[in-house]
């Protein structure tokens, strides 16, 4: 099975919950105890999309306003970029958009945008409504989808709507060498003894 | 010819007794065995000799051998040819019964060179090794195949084999043969294979075995457990504990030396299956199959049981020292019996399948045969198909003594033969490694010429761009394309390509960055941002900073990154320190939350406030330069990207400049570094799959969305490495500017000036898309 290496840079304001999502989307758990590789800014996971292997490399980057000049340096090469924003935070829709509008001019030219409302758990305190939240990304052809990373809602299905909207890979190519590897080993083994 | 009934053969003992002892006493020195002139056909010959009997020509079809094979002892055999190509095609095994059920069918399929069952994998080169090795080993056969008795009472090679009947050939031992070798079947309890590799044996135990009769055996090696059947039984367990007597030195290891020196004794002239084979008494002529205790390969107890007596009593006495044999001298050369008396002149073959016979493995004989068939043993056999083996190591005799080995004993010998096994494959790596230095040091040979060009231009010019260059040029020259020997070689070529030229990359590099002022930038910024927190910094209000110890070793770190010439080896250590620095943000946090970028970059940041930043600079340009922009993806991608990130920070701090503006500086530094990259990307790797597909996909994404955004990818080309590096590629690496990505002369202000009022312009456009 062709394994692919889809690098997912994740956007938005601090304190919205990016690295939670990524937590668990990576884990399958909200338990903060659980050590990721070297740190929960970068983790991997590897999905069955139909006859592929989607591995996805997921770039957090800091939301604080000083760093995000350093954001292209981050999404630099991505395949899709995953925008958060809180549902309960007007503000951080604002910044939202204005990261659809970096991506768009500085982006990679094909990058396939997820917008996710995160914190869909705390309605109450709902500042965004999930209508307008859909029909801005409707707008720009964007998967969108509220979550909730603590109650782990939708958070699979942003990755599925990702693998969905990349685009196939060619028969012979887009494949890490890692997966002939026991091919060659096979063909070894075949060899006749006399 | 017959001596099954023993009377026949007695004239030929004294005879075999007196080669068997003259081989002997060569054999205690260096002397070879089988350039004795009294040379006897092996098995192997035997058989190929006699192969009109047990495989007959035309008039034989199948249902004729069957009815030949009726009633006939198990393990009776007949080869039928097709009838029309009279090619071996059919085997026909009796199983022992009466009736025409009896006789069980393999097909044998043959190509040119080799024969096979067609349920098997194990190829034979010729028709006689495969029926030798099936009536040593089942395989998949339901019993393994019976050789006739008589076949070991032939002294010389005759032409009365080739005058053979099948009928003949399929002469039944005597009833009392056949119950001794049912008594015998315990002895011949086999629990494990031996698969030899260049270096060492590895040794499997059935693990069927060891469930159903525990590991006890390994250990209790008494001779009282021997059964209470007469001669052969005790015969054979004697020879195998005075063998293993004879050298002295504990364990299985040297139980493989000795199968090895056997073995390579057989050399010169045997190998493969054959060899294993010509280690163990079929091969003998006229001797007794127990003379090979100790010996890799078993021979089927068959054989051994239904032998004339007078053998068995006369070769135990051999080992036993009491030979009633006067050419034989007391106690001599026991190894002698153990070597291979012939060369047989079978075909080298790469593949090698024996057993491990011995003392250490022996299972005490067991009361009830019935308990374990004879092919218990083989159920993991096709394992040593795989197992191949081109050159021997001879490995010097181990003393040994017949002390008791424990087990653990035995489980660290094999596994250091494992180790063994396993460093063959390492060595492998290593000398592809001494291979590129060898390589590269090698007069008048292009990669040689090509590195030796490369690091003169190097350190002529002062262009480190190249270097990536470089290093793709070798790539095509040593056109290796599995990507584990393309990584290895890539760090064989830092050693000999970047080793001599870091120390001037550093030094070009540190000069293109005091020019640029980016140095000073990152000194003076240090000064101002140095006193600040990490929650001044940006990091959330729970997050930790590395103590005091944690820092220094991180410091440490850095020297060691800087030290370090391969790219990627500096990677690996920034990842250690990040991973410390991760440990030491949620070791001493207040609070319990999962760390992500928004808390690592600010706690980064407060590390390098407290770093020597000049020379991580250095290191962050070198291996931002020297590693391929495909190798970046991953965790050491990220976390260089985010060093890289946080130094730019530093170096561009302003506390009162506006964010767009400094975002326009950083998108500027890195278009530039990555036009650069991308350029060299291309020329080296337009081949590469992985880069057109990548450039392919996002064609097709393109048109997917170009109804949207045509006007805006006009502007998104300086952020579209790959297409504009197409575009450039004409000026070549060197009309680029080196290193000055971050330079901010005033011509790049006004650059960046010229860039912000386009972005404006297209961010009123994009504004009124979204009011839409």
């Amino acid at each position: 099975m062709a394994l692919r290496e889809l690098k997912v840079c994740l956007l938005g304001d601090t304190g919205v919950g990016k690295s939670s999502i990524v937590w668990r989307f990576v884990e399958d758990s909200f338990d903060p105890n659980i050590n990721p590789t070297i740190g929960a800014s970068f983790m991997t996971k590897t999905v069955q999309y139909q006859n592929e292997l989607h591995k996805f490399l997921i770039w957090d980057t800091a939301g604080q306003e000083r760093f995000r000049a350093l954001a292209p340096m981050y999404y630099r090469g991505s395949a899709a970029a995953i925008i958060v924003y809180d549902i309960t935070k007007e503000e951080s829709f604002t910044t939202l958009k204005n990261w659809v509008k970096e991506l768009r001019q500085h982006g990679p030219p094909n990058i396939v945008v997820a917008i996710a409302g995160n914190k869909c758990d705390l309605s109450d305190a709902r500042e965004v409504l999930e209508k307008d939240a859909k029909d801005y990304a409707d707008s720009i052809h964007a998967i969108f989808v509220e979550t909730s990373a603590k109650n782990a809602i939708n958070i699979n299905e942003v990755f599925i709507e990702i693998s969905k909207r990349i685009p196939l890979a060619e028969s012979a190519g887009g494949t890490s060498g890692k997966a002939f590897k026991l091919g060659r080993q096979a063909s070894e083994s075949r060899r006749t003894c006399c | 010819m017959r001596c099954a009934d023993g009377g026949t053969c007695t004239s030929a003992c004294p005879q075999m007794f007196a080669s068997r002892a003259a081989r002997g006493r060569v054999n205690g020195t260096t002397a070879i065995p089988w350039r004795s002139s009294r040379r006897k056909p092996t098995l192997l010959e035997q058989l190929k000799g006699s192969e009109c009997a047990w495989c007959p020509a035309a008039p034989w079809e199948r249902d004729g051998a069957r009815a030949a094979l009726c009633g006939t002892p198990a393990g009776s055999f007949l080869v039928v040819r097709d009838s029309t190509t009279s090619v071996p095609s059919l085997l026909c095994v009796s199983a022992g019964g009466d009736n025409n059920e009896a006789v069980i069918d393999y097909c044998i399929k043959s190509t040119d060179t080799v024969f096979q069952l067609s349920e098997s994998r194990l190829c034979f080169s010729d028709l006689a090794q495969l029926v030798l090795f099936y009536s040593l080993t089942r395989d998949v056969l339901a019993l393994r195949l019976s050789i006739p008795l008589w076949i070991y009472g032939v002294t010389e090679m005759t032409g009365d084999l080739s005058q053979l009947e099948p009928e003949t050939w399929l002469c039944s031992p005597t009833d009392q043969q056949t119950d001794e070798m049912t008594q015998r079947e315990p002895s011949n309890m086999m629990c494990s294979i031996q698969l030899t590799s260049t270096n060492g044996a590895l040794c499997i135990i059935n693990p069927l075995y060891l469930r159903e009769h525990g590991d006890d055996w390994l250990t209790d090696r008494t001779t009282s457990a021997q059964s209470a059947t007469p001669s052969p039984t005790n015969y054979r367990k004697e020879r195998r504990l005075s063998t293993t007597r004879a050298w002295a030195g504990a364990g299985l290891l040297s139980k493989r030396a000795i199968s090895m020196e056997q073995d390579s004794a057989a050399i010169t002239e045997t190998s493969g299956l054959s060899r294993a084979s010509s280690a163990d008494s079929p091969h003998w002529p006229t001797s007794a199959p127990e003379t090979s205790a100790g010996v890799v390969l078993r021979r089927p107890s068959r054989d051994a049981a239904s032998f004339p007596a007078p053998y068995r009593v006369s070769s135990g006495s051999l080992t036993t020292s009491t030979t009633s044999t006067p050419s034989t001298p007391g106690g001599s050369n026991r190894e002698s019996l153990e070597l291979p008396p012939h060369g047989s002149p079978v075909p080298l073959s790469p593949h090698r399948v024996s057993w491990v016979e011995d003392g250490v493995w022996l299972p005490p004989p067991r009361p009830s045969s019935r308990l374990h068939p004879p092919s218990l043993e083989l159920d993991s056999l096709s394992i040593s198909s795989i197992e191949e083996e081109q050159e021997y190591q001879i490995p010097s005799p181990a003393p040994h003594h017949q002390s008791a080995h424990r087990l653990a004993d035995k489980v660290i010998h094999r596994l250091s033969a494992v180790g063994q096994a396993l460093g063959g494959l390492v060595s492998q790596k290593k000398r592809l490694t001494n291979r590129v230095q060898e390589l590269s040091e090698r007069k008048g040979s292009a990669f040689a010429e090509a590195v030796k060009g490369f690091v003169e231009m190097t350190l002529k010019k002062v262009v480190i761009t190249t270097g990536s260059r470089g290093q793709s040029s070798y790539r095509n020259i040593t056109d290796l394309n599995d990507s584990e020997i393309d990584s290895l070689v890539e760090l064989s070529l830092h050693k000999v390509a970047l080793k001599p030229v870091s120390a001037h990359l550093y030094s070009c590099i540190h000069a293109s960055r005091t020019n640029d002022g980016s140095f000073d930038r990152l000194q003076s910024n240090m000064c101002i941002l140095e006193k600040n927190g990490v929650e001044e910094l940006g990091g959330s209000a729970g997050v930790g900073v590395p103590d005091s110890l944690t820092l220094e070793r991180i410091q440490q770190r850095w020297t060691s990154m800087h030290e370090a010439y391969s790219p990627n080896k500096k990677v690996h250590i920034l990842l250690k320190v990040c991973k410390s620095i991760y440990h030491s943000m949620s070791a001493n946090a207040s609070s319990g939350t999962a760390f992500g970028a928004d808390d690592f970059l600010p706690c980064l940041t407060w590390v390098l406030l407290r770093s020597d930043v000049v020379t991580l600079h250095l290191d962050t340009d070198y291996m931002m330069e020297l590693l391929d922009p495909t190798q970046l993806q991953g965790e050491g991608g990220y976390y260089l990207t985010t060093l890289y990130a946080s130094l730019y920070y530093i170096s561009s701090f302003r506390p009162r400049l506006a964010a767009r503006q400094l975002s326009v500086e950083a998108q500027n530094s890195l278009n530039q570094w990555h036009r650069r990259r991308t350029l060299h990307c291309n020329q080296s790797r337009r081949s590469r799959n992985r880069r057109t597909i990548r450039r392919q996909s996002c064609q097709d994404r393109g048109s997917q969305n170009s109804d949207t955004d045509t006007e805006r990818r006009e502007e998104r080309s300086a952020g579209d490495g790959e297409a504009f590096g197409h575009n450039e590629q004409d000026t070549g690496p060197e009309a680029l500017p080196p290193l000055d990505e971050e330079a901010h002369t005033p011509s790049d202000g006004n650059q960046g000036e010229e860039v912000t009022s386009k972005r404006e312009e297209t961010q009123s456009v994009c504004g009124e898309e979204d009011h839409r």
